[in-house]
């Protein structure tokens, strides 16, 4: 034997083309379409769920966001908390006057509430108060909220001296009450009140949401209520918010500023976004658990592809293919058929986020990263999934290959 | 042709003193310094019962096994000491396989399993098509060439089967058991195909354990324990 011969025989290399790699690969594929189906629907389902999941969080988050960003996260409320003595703390009477004069604060709207029942009229008095609180407010308590009014208006210097109210979208479905053409009574802490307003749900203070509001002036004049403010929400520029909310309880109550409870309205969102992304690391966690399953799963049918094409790799390897050729074609059907799945499964998972966010109002987000994400990672289950039984279809002996049964 | 390490370009194949040893448990002795050589355009006939050997000396023939001893040479080329990728090469350009069990791919036409034969070869796929055509006209069955192989015959099968042997042009042709899944009159059939082929140049190789299949062969090689018994040419 001499070593120069495989010098000489360099005109005798098997070759083949990617275009017929390609074609040898998925002519398992196209031979056995049945199973080739079912094992793209454990990728497809995955992807899918990945790209839904991703999808919907994100079109969720983005309407939670615009909720922010439309209702500011500068808007801070100030309460008594729990003092040292025993009953509860309450803020000054000028409280109010005193938060003003903070510098970057451009809106305070105090409000306070009032023991008492609200009912539709004053014959079913029977305890049952419908979880409506009455509260006496300032006039620019729906612009401090940015809110706004469903029917009717807001109280104002004139409505808010005689018996008129605004109801809480709550209070006013609680009631049953539409009307606000000045026609409809409620029994108010045993007054009658003529419903004017209608306000918008409030997500920034979802208490005010379920309250009958009605004006200093008027709670102080029919009701014979002098109250100093409970709760004073405060508007200060976005900059300086946090200042503000530093030296808001030493002003309010130089005194005892531990008495005093400053929150940031706007927390209530964002903690509802952080709460938002734990279930998607939930749910992220099971698409990669679904994907996992697909994964073994085309790494089951490509095991059992090479056992029962044991003959035609024999005859493959008869016909001149190397161990490479052989190995590329289990690896190309694996990769074709992870990635038929994959972008299956974002075309599935893009339809789902697309339809609900439509049926839910929400602007549709699939973020480049999700789709690209989902591709990419299709290939790399295809190539994981194929590697051992390209393998293993490679190093099977050409004669152990051509044997029959 | 260059000549290389005592190769005779003349000679389709040629084995020097080839040896096969299966390491076992148990050590099996399948070939023992078997030496023959095969002209170009010869018909030979490799005959031997069942363990006499015959299947390793073609698996060896077509370098899909490789001799434990002992130096083969194809086109006058040593192929012992060629590496996997090399013996590749050499099987896509240079032999030709028949199986018993025909082996063509289910989903694939009779004429893209000829043009299978070609795959491998670095040939474009459209001359693929051409040559396969051209061969399916040999072996008479141009007409059958869209029919996939479950719409054939076991007879028309085989036929395609040899033809995707010869594609290629190979130095020769290895038919191991080729009539062994064949009804008498396909095998008649084959075996005078065998003969056309054989005489328009094609070298054959039969392997069988069938007498009658080793009669129309003009040389008849015997084996028996994995050496040559007997060399007969008539």
């Amino acid at each position: 034997m001499n070593d120069s011969t495989s010098d000489k025989f360099t005109d005798l290399y098997s070759q083949m083309g990617l275009k017929d790699i390609f074609s040898v690969g998925s002519s398992g594929l196209r031979t056995r379409r049945v199973r080739a189906a079912l094992s793209v629907l454990g990728i497809t389902i995955g992807i899918a769920a990945l790209v839904g999941i991703l999808g919907l969080s994100q079109s969720g988050s983005a309407d939670l966001l615009k909720d922010l960003d439309a209702l500011g996260t500068n808007l801070l409320t100030v309460q008594a908390g729990d003092g040292f003595r025993s009953q509860q703390a309450s803020l000054s009477p000028d409280a109010a006057a005193m938060i003003d004069r903070i510098g970057p604060v451009y809106e305070v709207s105090a409000t306070t509430k009032i023991t008492g029942g609200v009912f539709l009229n004053d014959l079913i008095q029977d305890g049952r108060t419908k979880g409506i609180t009455i509260l006496a407010a300032d006039l620019n308590l729906l612009r401090a909220q940015r809110g706004s009014l469903k029917s009717g208006k807001f109280l104002d210097e004139m409505t808010s001296q005689f018996p008129f109210v605004v109801l809480g979208s709550v209070a006013a479905e609680r009631l049953g009450i539409r009307n606000t053409s000045g026609k409809q009574k409620i029994w108010l802490k045993e007054k009658w009140f003529i419903v004017i307003g209608i306000m918008e749900p409030l997500p920034l203070a979802a208490d005010l949401d379920r309250s009958a509001i009605i004006g200093y002036p008027a709670a102080g004049k029919f009701l014979g209520f002098e109250e100093p403010p409970e709760i004073i929400y405060v508007r200060a520029y976005p900059e300086h918010i946090l200042d503000v909310r530093s030296v808001m309880p030493a002003t309010v109550n130089p005194e005892n500023p531990e008495e005093v409870q400053v929150g940031r309205a706007s927390d209530v969102l964002e903690a509802r976004i952080a709460a938002s992304d734990t279930f998607l690391n939930l749910f992220v966690g099971l698409g990669v658990v679904a994907l996992l399953v697909g994964t073994i799963g085309i790494a089951n049918v490509m095991v059992i592809a090479v056992i029962e094409r044991r003959n035609e790799i024999g005859l493959r390897r008869a016909l001149g293919a190397t161990k490479f050729h052989i190995a590329s074609q289990f690896l190309t059907e694996s990769l074709l058929l992870s990635v038929l799945g994959g972008i299956t499964g974002v075309v599935v998972g893009m339809l789902v986020t697309a339809i609900y966010a439509v049926s839910r109002d929400w602007s549709i987000v699939i973020p480049v990263y999700v789709i690209a994400g989902g591709i990419f990672s299709s290939i790399l289950i295809g190539g994981i999934a194929g590697f051992y039984p390209a393998m293993r279809a490679a190093n099977m002996s050409p004669t152990e290959a051509l044997r029959t049964k | 042709m260059i000549n290389l390490q005592n190769g005779s370009p003349k000679l389709a194949l040629e084995l020097k003193e080839i040896s096969k040893v299966y390491p076992g448990p148990p050590i099996v002795q399948a070939l023992s310094e078997v030496s023959m050589s095969v002209a170009h355009g010869e018909l030979l006939g490799i005959i031997g019962s069942s363990g006499s050997g015959k299947t390793t000396l073609l698996h060896i023939m077509g370098t899909l096994s490789i001799p434990s001893s002992g130096s083969m040479f194809i086109d006058g080329r040593n192929v012992v000491g060629m590496s996997d990728k090399q013996l590749s090469g050499v099987r896509s350009q240079q032999i030709g396989f028949v199986f018993q069990e025909f082996f063509l791919l289910p989903g694939f036409s009779a004429l893209e399993n000829v043009a299978n034969g070609l795959l491998y070869s670095g040939i474009s796929s459209d001359e693929r098509t051409e040559r396969a055509f051209e061969m399916l006209g040999r072996v008479g069955l141009r007409h059958r060439g869209n029919h996939l192989p479950n719409e054939l015959s076991g007879g028309e099968q085989q036929r395609v089967a040899v033809a995707r042997a010869l594609v290629h042009n190979p130095a020769f042709v290895l038919a191991d058991e080729p009539t062994g899944n064949l009804d008498s009159e396909n095998t008649a059939s084959l075996m005078e195909l065998f003969s056309i082929l054989n005489e328009e140049g094609t070298t054959v190789i039969l392997i069988t354990h069938d007498l009658e299949v080793a009669e129309s062969a003009q040389r008849k090689i015997t084996l028996r324990d994995g050496r040559i018994h007997s060399d007969l040419s008539h």
